[in-house]
């Protein structure tokens, strides 16, 4: 049983890896997620950012994906598993973390590349801790939520037999409208700041 | 040209633009890592590296090494009652300077570029913002502190949960999975009451 090492060494995945990395750093500074209050604002609906950055990139990316999808470019096949009760739990979860300090693993390393030494430190020790800690806590994790009904990789259009187009469609519309409707009511809070001062 | 260049030295852009731009690297990201030899597929993701990189430790603390044969050469076997943890840091979440690892490292030095441009690098130790240090204090170690122990939370949720914010709620989400559609609205829920609990009137 001789332990793996998967390590990276050969230059083409490296440089998509740094390449597409570096664009995904770029936009989370860009939309102002390595900053705390964003984050934390977000859960008080004082500044809905969050909220706009991750539907604006959900509506883009799903289309995007899908046409490729589509023309037979790419294949769905890096999908984290769905197991309801642990994807739900690990959320609930993840949402307390989040509040508390305004960061989540990416928005952490892209915040300590801002020079905010909270995000470097304690941020990515904590997370390495934690990294190890839940590898100690597998095999109770794995006992406590056992025997539940795993769907594996599925896609919502698979598991209620729908049409994978109509799907997206109706996605990406529904993220849209939601999309207007918070710009509005922004626009609206501001007037009202505004008319108040 | 100006106007590109200016518009990449400002501090902010709009969310719907930055949001835009990350769908794009999950869709660009999906379509150049399919086209590699000997790789699967991937998708963005943060918090699996941090998996990755705890498993150097992880499976020093979980193996140790035995010599079987008389004369033989010694090898790794798991400590006695950690067998399964071994099994998680050596198989199924080996230590490795992976792809995704590879990945962190780029988004560092994309946030880094932006910063740089922008002139929102600085070196701090906690949140400038007087919401921080109206409900916590302006103490540094309890910024430090918080953060450390929120690091552990956040990392332990997304294993149980199969994912992070970027790995699960967005290259979730845009491949339409159950999983992202469970995750977003735990996370969400317990997030708003959290803040209720912590900022309620103080802020």
């Amino acid at each position: 049983m001789e332990p793996l090492d998967q390590s990276v060494w050969e230059l083409g995945p490296i440089v998509i890896a740094l390449l597409m990395g570096f664009l995904f750093g770029f936009a989370l500074d860009k939309g102002g997620m390595t900053r705390y209050h964003k984050i934390v604002n977000v859960f008080r609906f004082t500044d809905l950012a969050v909220l706009k950055f991750m539907m604006s990139a959900m509506v883009t990316g799903m289309v995007g994906i899908y046409l490729l999808v589509w023309a037979g470019e790419v294949e769905l096949t890096a999908i984290t598993p769905t197991v309801p009760l642990k994807n739900f739990v690990g959320g609930l979860l993840f949402g307390v973390g989040m509040a508390l300090v305004g960061m989540c693993p990416g928005t952490m390393i892209s915040g300590a590349a801002r020079g905010q030494l909270d995000y470097l430190i304690p941020g990515f020790g904590g997370f390495l801790t934690g990294a190890l800690l839940y590898g100690f806590l597998y095999p109770t994790i794995t006992d406590l939520f056992d025997g539940l009904k795993d769907y594996g990789n599925t896609k919502l259009p698979e598991l209620w037999d729908l049409s994978p187009v109509l799907t997206v469609l109706v996605f990406a519309e529904a993220i849209l409208l939601l999309l207007y409707l918070i710009h509005r009511l922004n626009l609206r809070r501001k007037d009202r700041l505004a008319a108040e001062s | 040209m100006r106007t590109v260049i200016a518009y990449l030295r400002r501090d902010l852009w709009s969310p719907y633009v930055a949001g835009a731009l990350l769908g794009l690297v999950a869709v660009l990201t999906l379509w150049s890592t399919t086209r590699l030899d000997d790789m699967p597929a991937r998708m963005p993701g943060a918090s699996g590296s941090f998996q990755n990189l705890a498993a150097y430790l992880g499976q020093e603390l979980t193996s140790t090494q035995k010599v079987l044969v008389e004369g033989g050469a010694p090898i790794i076997v798991p400590r006695e009652g950690l067998e399964e943890q071994f099994v998680y840091f050596a198989f199924t979440m080996p230590r490795g300077i992976t792809w995704q690892v590879w990945m962190i490292i780029g988004v560092f030095l994309g946030a880094l570029a932006s910063a740089l441009l922008s002139g929102g690098f600085r070196i701090s130790v906690m949140p400038h913002t007087t919401q921080w240090q109206t409900v916590f204090g302006p103490q540094p170690w309890k910024r430090w502190a918080l953060v450390f122990v929120g690091g552990i939370i956040l990392q332990i949720a997304a294993g149980v949960a199969g994912g992070c914010t970027s790995g699960l709620a967005i290259s979730g989400g845009v491949q339409l999975t159950p999983a992202a559609f469970l995750f977003i609205p735990g996370m969400f829920i317990s997030g708003i009451a959290t803040a209720l609990l912590v900022y309620r009137r103080r802020y």
